[in-house]
């Protein structure tokens, strides 16, 4: 009991230390900080449709995209109002996230992962081609409504989201559905006979995951106030999203937050040195290196670290 | 009509020969490596450095392509696919991390810039209305060469059995006394010398630029998978189907759908079919 209380005591100074940022940072590390919670929210979508099941997701920007344009075409070309459109749009990911659930019945593995890559590259062309006028064609829409103005706002939006859908991810995962999602992960026969619907644990981690990655895309989109294919439908947006997942932790929904936030910041103090696509060179290799040598990530690792840590002193 | 006929057969020949090395790495350890479009960038990349920044002769430029090609072959086999013992989804995350770090790497050595490769063999003839550049023609006439004779290696050399029995089953090719881990390195090897030729062939189609991998990965992931498991003749077909497809998907309806056609095949084959038209089943 003693250890839950500790727990709790430490999340509630992180999440009172979140708010308290904007007194002491500056704008440009909130700007930072705001597009890794955003980061954090995409992993965390990602952990929930694959960190515990085993269907690896290379195709998660498909589900991002498809909220964030539902938002930007519905608020931009049909005047609609943004408490609406938003809605809609996590609606709208959610049929999505059926979408890339129908070839999970069938393949898993590697080859799951394949179709859904192949999602991602199909939404990139067909974005472009169909309908120009609507999506903007290849070089998408800018001056779409932002929901806040200046850095603090958007900040503590961020921070509010994705500590409620963290949470919210976190509460779920802890209960018997959330075993339940390992066990699909481990062994899906044996899941189904114990007279359990993998079909139907499969489709609410896919729906919960698309809710999330709806929400996270239209927000986002909202605080960008622009879109463009090549920045969404990107492998090197789908690469940090991934490693930021891995990277932290996958399957336990803390650590894509945790790894969102380092690997932003990373990035951000590589900046003076590497100022363009140079960075992902050190990025990618650390993040390879921790893939490596424990795939269950940082979180991991410093739980090791703590427990030898702790048996030194006892 | 003759021309989509032409340049399909020209396309799809260098569909082909890209898609050739990855088949081989598939068949033989079940593992998608998803860095297989870096070798094909920095297949291309060297050949561009030795032949055009250096001023070397294009046969040492194509000889150092192999070289590296088959370099990093062996290195990721080594550093990458042995420690992770064949965990499938861990290979796939590993090689895609390391393909984004190479583009890079990339980056940072050649610049962000695309660069213009100059054509292979220079010239152009006119055949039956279809313009075909001497450059991809030499590349299809290679490409079926290369595919003869990688055809009649697995086929008929010992080395190339062995390789057969491996990618159908390890265990009852170690029992018969066949190396797994000599035939595994190989074949990483093999896989990147090929990459690395495809490389410079698809980039002086193309171009060259950091994010040239992604779409030659992509196609070599569709030729495979909708050719199945472990064959030559099944990964030529498809070749040709999505070479095919494309060139007519870009002549008939837009440019612009360019790798529409092969989304679609991967989606639609793995959905209705999860062993490919061509291979043989796995339990």
């Amino acid at each position: 009991m003693e250890l839950r209380q500790r727990h709790l005591a430490f999340w509630a100074i992180f999440i009172v230390g979140l708010y308290l940022m904007p007194e002491l940072v500056s704008k440009g590390t909130l700007r930072t900080m705001i597009f890794a919670c955003y980061l954090a929210i995409f992993a965390v979508s990602w952990d929930l449709l694959s960190g515990r099941t085993g269907y690896i997701s290379f195709g998660h920007p498909f589900l991002i995209g498809i909220g964030a344009y539902t938002t930007a075409i519905l608020t931009k070309r049909f005047d609609v109002a943004v408490e609406i459109s938003i809605p809609i749009a996590v609606l709208v990911t959610m049929i999505g996230g059926l979408v890339v659930l129908l070839p999970a019945l069938r393949i898993k593995g590697s080859y799951f992962a394949l179709v859904t890559l192949a999602f991602m590259e199909l939404m990139y062309q067909l974005v472009q081609v169909i309908r120009p006028d609507l999506t903007g064609g290849t070089r998408g829409m800018s001056g779409i409504e932002t929901l806040t103005r200046g850095a603090v706002n958007g900040y503590y939006l961020a921070v509010t989201l994705m500590v409620i859908l963290t949470f919210a991810a976190w509460l779920l995962m802890r209960t018997r559905l959330g075993t339940a999602l390992w066990a699909v992960g481990m062994n899906e026969e044996s899941v189904r006979g114990s007279g359990l619907s993998s079909t139907k644990l499969k489709m609410f981690a896919f729906l919960a995951s698309a809710f999330t990655a709806g929400i996270g895309g239209a927000f986002y989109v909202h605080y960008l106030g622009s879109i463009a294919p090549r920045a969404l439908f990107d492998i090197n947006f789908l690469f940090t999203i991934l490693v930021a997942a891995l990277i932290g932790g996958a399957g336990s929904i803390i650590g894509p937050v945790f790894g969102a936030f380092f690997l932003v910041f990373l990035l951000e103090w590589l900046r003076p040195w590497l100022p363009g696509a140079e960075r992902y060179f050190i990025y990618g290799g650390i993040a390879l290196l921790v893939y490596m040598y424990q795939p269950k990530g940082m979180v991991a690792i410093l739980e090791s670290l703590y427990s030898r840590f702790w048996r030194a002193r006892s | 009509m003759f021309p989509i006929i032409i340049q399909g057969l020209l396309l799809s020949g260098l569909y082909a020969l890209i898609a050739m090395g990855f088949m081989l790495i598939f068949s033989i350890g079940r593992t998608l490596n998803l860095a297989y479009g870096a070798y094909l960038m920095i297949g291309g990349y060297v050949y561009f450095w030795i032949s055009q920044q250096l001023g070397f002769p294009q046969i040492v430029g194509f000889f150092g392509a192999i070289a590296v090609g088959i370099l990093m072959g062996l290195m990721k086999h080594q550093f990458i696919v042995r420690p992770l013992k064949g965990h499938h989804v861990a290979v796939e995350i590993s090689t895609l991390i390391l393909a984004v770090v190479l583009q890079a790497g990339i980056v940072l050595v050649f610049g962000d810039s695309s660069k213009i490769l100059l054509p292979i063999v220079p010239g152009v003839v006119r055949v039956a209305g279809a313009t075909v550049t001497y450059s991809i023609l030499t590349a299809t006439i290679i490409s079926w060469l290369i595919i003869t004779i990688l055809y009649l290696f697995v086929r008929r050399t010992h080395t190339g059995r062995a390789m057969q029995a491996v990618s159908m089953d390890q265990k009852g090719a170690a029992i018969s006394g066949v190396d797994a881990d000599r035939i595994n390195l190989i074949t990483w090897g093999l896989s990147g010398a090929l990459g690395a030729i495809g490389g410079a062939f698809f980039a002086s189609y193309t171009q060259l630029s950091p994010a040239m991998w992604v779409t030659p990965l992509i196609i070599s992931v569709a030729i495979v998978i909708v050719g199945g498991i472990g064959s030559i003749v099944g990964t030529l077909i498809v070749a040709h189907i999505i070479g095919f497809l494309e060139v007519i998907v870009v002549s008939v309806l837009a440019p612009e759908l360019r790798g529409v056609s092969t989304m679609l095949l991967i989606i639609v084959v793995l959905i209705a079919r999860p062993q490919g038209l061509f291979g043989r089943a796995e339990n």
